[in-house]
């Protein structure tokens, strides 16, 4: 029987899947359908040092194969979230990944300063792809010198491991991920959703706007993933597009050390724990004992 | 709640644009409350998200629903045959709460119908029941209601533009029946369902409760309407959805609480006060 025990940061995880941030509530809405111990490691939704009310309805888009959201960010805060929902991932002793944002670089720096470490704490995701607003409102993620620097004053304000959670709306992915290393990153993921757009072919209205999920972004994920886990000596998580086992697989090869899945979840509720089961069959049925066997496997 | 198996035993089209499909469940689906929902993954590969679908009604071991072909999926689900099988996630959400004590009072509008039929099974004994929709092309919505209209047609006596009280010879005696309007007049009263409800509201009798569901432009002029009144009333609501289940904070409506204007019509609704929603 093979093992999908995955060393990350330190700590060993149970398995190398994880939700992408904001794709799995706060952990008690799926809680009820399969425990949240399932996961290698829960990601919190997005997080903000205050409340965040988040964007005005319509917020989600089906565009062919993946949709658009445009969520905005909604969530209770750093506070609520540790005192009213840290509880259940204690109790069911699993690791999470604590994501969040900030609209300033201060801001960024005031919600690292404020997570207190815990060993269920793997690690801190910074969401680089959001505006800021004391730079004008440009996305703070599409810009080494701009990831460099927030990265480096976060990992001097907090002990917890930092990994940088990438835009691929930029010309040079390797570029970014190289700065935030640079800056002292201890992980990698990619990517964030890609902006996107939908047209009302009836009144010629742009319909909607928003970022793109789902498979249609799984091609650019994976180039994104083979090209930099080659150029940074971090571990880099996987993410875009992950529908079931055999995508999960190939992120592993083209280099991801674990997994984030997303879109998927809404189709199928079970697609975690179904993606789980079917890479453990992997495993087993290639004679795999450990996943650092499929680790970067793929070639050219 | 469970994610079943099924298969499509009838999908048919009721009028126009709408359809009624019933589908045989793997397992039985469990108690569901009047107004809860179920996501629906399509039979097409043409269909990404499931769709939710308000339970239209359920047998031990079926479902049904009642759809307008509107969009991409719902208009993929037309095509979807007999014995072709689905995923039916559900039963979702927050029902009707109904609240002892007072007059039920039910109002539809258009397919909005759809979300009312299983709580009018539920209380029509002592219900009133208010329908409204374009033409009398769509009466035909109302087929699979039972009525009881004392030898009148599911439809009511056609009757002339705002004039109701010519349809009751007794304006004292509660109204029991179902009411129907069109807002081109073709059949029933003429006007939207709001306007049939004003000028029947002192009709109901004591201490009405309005349930209601339909387009959110009909939520607030219920609310301008039943304001004065001091009328309480829950609404279910309709919007944009991806998971169903509180995931994803995708398919949210702005209330009045300022802390946290924004809820999830999947798990805090699809049924929420009227009162608590910012329209």
């Amino acid at each position: 029987m093979a093992t999908l025990f995955v060393d990350l940061f330190g700590k060993t995880l149970r398995n190398p899947v994880m939700n992408a941030s904001g794709t799995l509530g706060y952990g008690r809405e799926i809680d009820p359908l399969w425990s949240v111990d399932t996961l290698g490691a829960y990601v919190t939704k997005g997080l903000s040092l205050k409340p965040h009310h988040g964007n005005p309805p319509p917020r989600v888009w089906e565009e062919g194969r993946g949709m658009l959201n445009s969520i905005g960010l909604q969530n209770v805060g750093l506070k609520r979230f540790f005192a009213e929902h840290f509880p259940l991932f204690r109790k069911r002793n699993t690791p999470i990944v604590v994501n969040f944002f900030g609209f300033t670089d201060e801001e960024y720096i005031e919600c690292a300063a404020s997570i207190e470490p815990d060993p269920l704490i793997v690690a801190l995701e910074i969401n680089l792809s959001c505006p800021n607003v004391t730079k004008g409102g440009i996305c703070m993620g599409k810009e080494a010198r701009g990831v460099f620097s927030i990265i480096k004053r976060v990992k001097e304000t907090t002990p917890i491991p930092v990994i940088a959670k990438l835009t691929p709306e930029v010309a040079d992915i390797v570029e970014i991920a190289q700065a935030a290393v640079s800056a002292g990153a201890d992980g990698i993921t990619l990517i964030n959703t890609m902006p996107g757009a939908a047209i009302d072919l009836g009144t010629g209205r742009m319909a909607f706007r928003g970022g793109l999920s789902g498979p249609a972004l799984k091609p650019i994920a994976l180039k994104a993933v083979a090209d930099v886990s080659r150029a940074v000596p971090v571990p880099v998580i996987g993410a875009g597009g992950i529908m079931d086992h055999e995508d999960a697989i190939r992120f592993l090869m083209a280099g991801a050390r674990a997994i984030q899945v997303g879109t998927a979840t809404f189709i199928d509720p079970f697609a975690i724990p179904k993606i789980l089961a079917g890479l453990a069959a992997f495993m087993d049925e290639h004679g795999l004992s450990r996943l650092s066997a499929l680790a970067g496997a793929t070639h050219d | 709640m469970y994610d079943m198996e099924g298969v499509i035993r009838e999908n048919l089209l009721v009028c126009q644009d709408f359809y009624r499909c019933k589908i045989e469940l793997a397992r039985p689906m469990g108690k569901v409350i009047p107004g809860q929902f179920i996501m629906l993954k399509i039979p097409s590969a043409e269909v990404f998200l499931r769709r939710p679908f308000s339970i239209y009604d359920c047998g031990k071991q079926t479902v049904t629903i009642l759809y307008k072909a509107v969009g991409k999926g719902t208009r993929a689900l037309t095509s979807a045959g007999r014995k072709e099988r689905v995923m039916v996630l559900g039963p979702l959400g927050h029902g009707f709460r109904v609240h002892q004590g007072y007059t039920p009072v039910l109002v539809a509008g258009g397919i909005g119908i759809a979300g009312l039929h299983l709580l009018w099974k539920q209380v029509k004994r002592k219900a009133c029941f208010f329908y409204g929709c374009s033409t009398e092309q769509e009466v035909p919505l109302l087929g699979g209601i039972d009525f009881n209209t004392r030898g009148r047609t599911a439809t009511g006596t056609r009757q002339t533009c705002g004039d109701l009280s010519s349809e009751h010879g007794q304006p004292d005696t509660p109204v029991i029946e179902p009411r129907v309007c069109t807002l081109d007049g073709s059949t029933g009263f003429c006007g939207n369902v709001v306007q049939l409800l004003k000028s029947s509201l002192s009709l109901v009798g004591e201490k009405p409760y309005v349930y209601a569901c339909g387009p959110q432009p009909m939520f607030a002029s219920l609310k301008a309407l039943l304001a004065e009144k001091e009328v309480p009333c829950q609404v279910l609501v309709e919007e944009r959805m991806a998971c169903g289940l509180g995931l994803c904070f995708g398919c949210v409506k702005k209330t009045l609480d300022e802390a946290e204007p924004y809820k999830r019509a999947c798990v805090e609704g699809p049924v929420f006060d009227l009162w608590q929603l910012s329209l």
